[in-house]
């Protein structure tokens, strides 16, 4: 069985000589990918007129530029369960289906895995994580990581504790301190930080909890998926187009629930090739430092 | 109406700490006493219920009403429990939907749990009628159907054999220790948050330790003489709760939930600390009744009417967390929202006694 990572990027080209083990090649073709991916800008990406030559993992309205989507880093946990050709254990924490969409997150999520992972059997243990993470919810997330036994965790995280008012340093610790466990135990950990809605983007405790999330991501060396950044983005687009029944903000939600799955799955594709590459083993930041422009406004 | 006394004072406590841990982030927060142990105020609530079984069993000269009688009385509680539990969940989806809509905020959709059934209402409705589906913080009145739902297997055994009861229930909950037994969620994976093979045995603790303190003053003279064992072990919570010290549960040995902290199993540490409070604050209520009668008043008030005051202190909490959110939070909120909600529960209380009272000449012509 050739384990491939089938990175869409790669083209035909790739996608052609990697079916008899060609791992210069292939790596090469990935970290080719893995620059493209990071270096798209957003008019760039907006000028792809064919959906299937610029991150054709996603899917047209889900489309964001790599580098306000997602931040790599290495995912040691996962990459030694394909090494060992046995399924990947996920723990996917938190978020639901948008309304009236047909497949749930967890199960989209399987798929566009198990798309851009051939060969790879992806399985999915998805849990609700209501209640703080500075208090208590941390605790019950120790419970499900060891309950779960997960190579990886994806863990949408910081929704709660900005609702509840949390202060963000007593939060960014807690959250640190779980990311800390769950990768003392060799488990792998992806962070999706908080929603971006209008309401919100003025607020600065909600802001400094998503700042909270990208500052553990960074500090722990975890990938991010940039949520509040990519839905920011897509707001943008949706001015245009027909409204929501409830009201713009609320339209823009059900798309970020839909495209949630996409995001993540190709977060952890990026950063897999990433784990892969040998070539600049610890030399490259595993996550390019944030930028002015990246930042969330406010 | 009964007259004050220690269950329903503690139970009255039990449900203004519930009342205020459950607006997380919030000042008070700190001074409640579940911060301080390992155990908290789920355990007390849990354990007096048990309690009040033992008391509502049997007539006022102590003997046993007829098993039919006992039986058809828990049944009775537990729909009016089930009936509770939906309402308040159906408020608190309006509350959350309601505030999302009012406020142009999708993100409070996602909000303990409740993306879930706005996501997917077609299976999340029939989980909520058959209670797997449950909301975040309104997890303890699900568990308080089951336990009184299946509390007359307990009494009708405790009816022969009192330490029948106690193998019995021990048995189940040792086994769902080790074997790790629960019952799921739906729709959604996972489990109850209280999974009820676990807490059944609190429950069985207050109606046997009851039973057994009605029959002789053996308890008594127990409790008195491991005073000093329950301020050790208060003091112990203490210092691990202040210090954060709690076994990490991916290295305790096999089986891993003889040896954590988790609220949900009710582990064995959990028990033995409340147990260590029980034995070190029974005493307290004899020294502070004298001294505080009106907080005793209030607090036994709301502990006689503990379903409603429940109900409402959930509600309230909500809407005390959406106050906090929308205006950022703060000491003067805090002491707003604590302090109304304070009140608010009193009324709930005030309220559900007088409706007794005036309906009470109509029922019995």
């Amino acid at each position: 069985m050739v384990r491939r990572v089938a990175y869409p990027q790669q083209g035909s080209e790739a996608a052609a000589v990697s079916t008899v083990r060609p791992r210069p090649s292939r790596q090469a073709a990935i970290l080719a990918a893995v620059m493209l991916a990071a270096s798209a800008s957003p008019p760039r990406a907006e000028q792809m007129a064919d959906p299937s030559a610029s991150e054709p993992s996603l899917s047209l309205e889900c489309r964001v530029p790599g580098a306000q989507l997602y931040t790599a880093a290495k995912l040691g946990a996962v990459q030694a369960a394909l090494a060992e050709k046995r399924p990947i254990k996920l723990l996917a924490i938190g978020g639901s289906a948008a309304p009236g969409a047909s497949a749930s997150y967890p199960a989209k999520l399987e798929a566009a895995l198990e798309r851009a992972l051939p060969k790879v059997d992806v399985v999915i243990d998805h849990r609700g994580l209501p209640g703080e993470i500075a208090s208590g919810a941390a605790e019950r997330l120790r419970t499900m990581v060891v309950e779960a036994e997960p190579d990886l965790v994806v863990w949408q995280v910081g929704t709660h504790d900005a609702i509840a008012r949390v202060d963000a340093e007593a939060f960014e610790s807690a959250l640190a301190e779980a990311v800390t466990w769950i990768r003392s135990h060799g488990i792998d950990v992806v962070l999706v930080d908080p929603i971006y809605t209008a309401s919100m983007a003025a607020d600065a405790d909600y802001n400094r909890i998503v700042e909270a999330v990208r500052t553990v991501a960074t500090q722990q060396q975890v990938p991010l998926v940039r949520r509040y950044e990519a839905l920011h983005y897509l707001s943008s687009r949706i001015d245009r187009g027909e409204g929501h029944f409830l009201g713009r903000q609320f339209r823009l939600n059900d798309l970020g629930l839909r495209c949630m799955a996409e995001h993540v799955a190709l977060t952890i594709v990026t950063s897999l090739a990433k784990t892969e590459t040998p070539l600049e083993p610890k030399a490259a930041p595993a996550t390019p430092p944030l930028t002015g422009a990246q930042r969330a406004p406010g | 109406m009964r007259d004050p006394n220690a269950i329903d004072f503690w139970r009255g406590f039990a449900l203004v700490t519930i009342f205020i841990n459950h607006i997380p982030g919030n000042t008070f927060e700190r001074y409640t006493f579940s911060q301080y142990g390992i155990s908290d105020a789920a355990e007390l609530f849990v354990f007096l219920a048990g309690w009040s079984i033992g008391i509502a069993t049997r007539g006022r000269d102590g003997v046993p009403e007829p098993a039919g009688k006992s039986v058809v009385r828990l049944l009775n509680r537990t729909v009016e429990v089930y009936r509770a539990q939906l309402t308040v969940m159906l408020m608190a989806l309006a509350i959350i939907a309601g505030a999302a809509l009012l406020l142009d905020n999708p993100l409070i959709l996602e909000w303990h749990n409740a993306g879930g059934f706005f996501a997917d209402p077609i299976q999340s409705v029939c989980g909520m009628v058959l209670l797997t589906y449950q909301l975040g913080y309104f997890n303890i009145l699900p568990l308080y159907v089951l336990l009184i739902g299946v509390a007359p297997l307990f009494v009708l055994v405790g009816r022969y054999s009192l330490v029948g009861t106690l193998v019995l229930s021990g048995g189940i909950y040792l086994a769902s220790l080790v074997f790790e037994w629960n019952l799921p969620s739906w729709p959604g994976e996972g489990d109850w948050y209280f999974d009820p093979f676990c807490w059944q045995v609190l429950l069985v603790l207050g109606f046997l330790l009851q039973r057994w303190n009605a029959r002789s003053d053996f308890v008594r003279r127990w409790a008195r003489r491991l005073f000093p064992a329950g301020i050790v072990i208060v003091l112990a919570g203490i210092v691990l709760a202040v210090t954060e010290i709690r076994p990490d549960p991916m290295l305790v040995p096999e089986p891993r939930l003889l040896f954590t902290f988790e609220k949900t199993y009710l582990t064995p540490a959990r028990l033995v600390h409340f147990l260590g409070v029980l034995l070190a604050f029974a005493p307290v209520y004899a020294l502070l009744a004298p001294r505080i009668g009106r907080i005793v008043g209030y607090l036994t008030q709301l502990g006689r009417n503990s379903l409603a005051v429940f109900s409402m202190g959930s509600i309230l909490s909500l809407i005390g967390q959406l106050v906090r959110f929308q205006t950022g939070g703060g000491l003067l909120i805090d002491m707003l929202v604590a302090g109304s909600g304070l009140i608010g529960l009193g009324l709930t209380a005030w309220f559900v006694e007088w409706r007794t009272r005036s309906k009470a000449p109509r029922l019995r012509p």
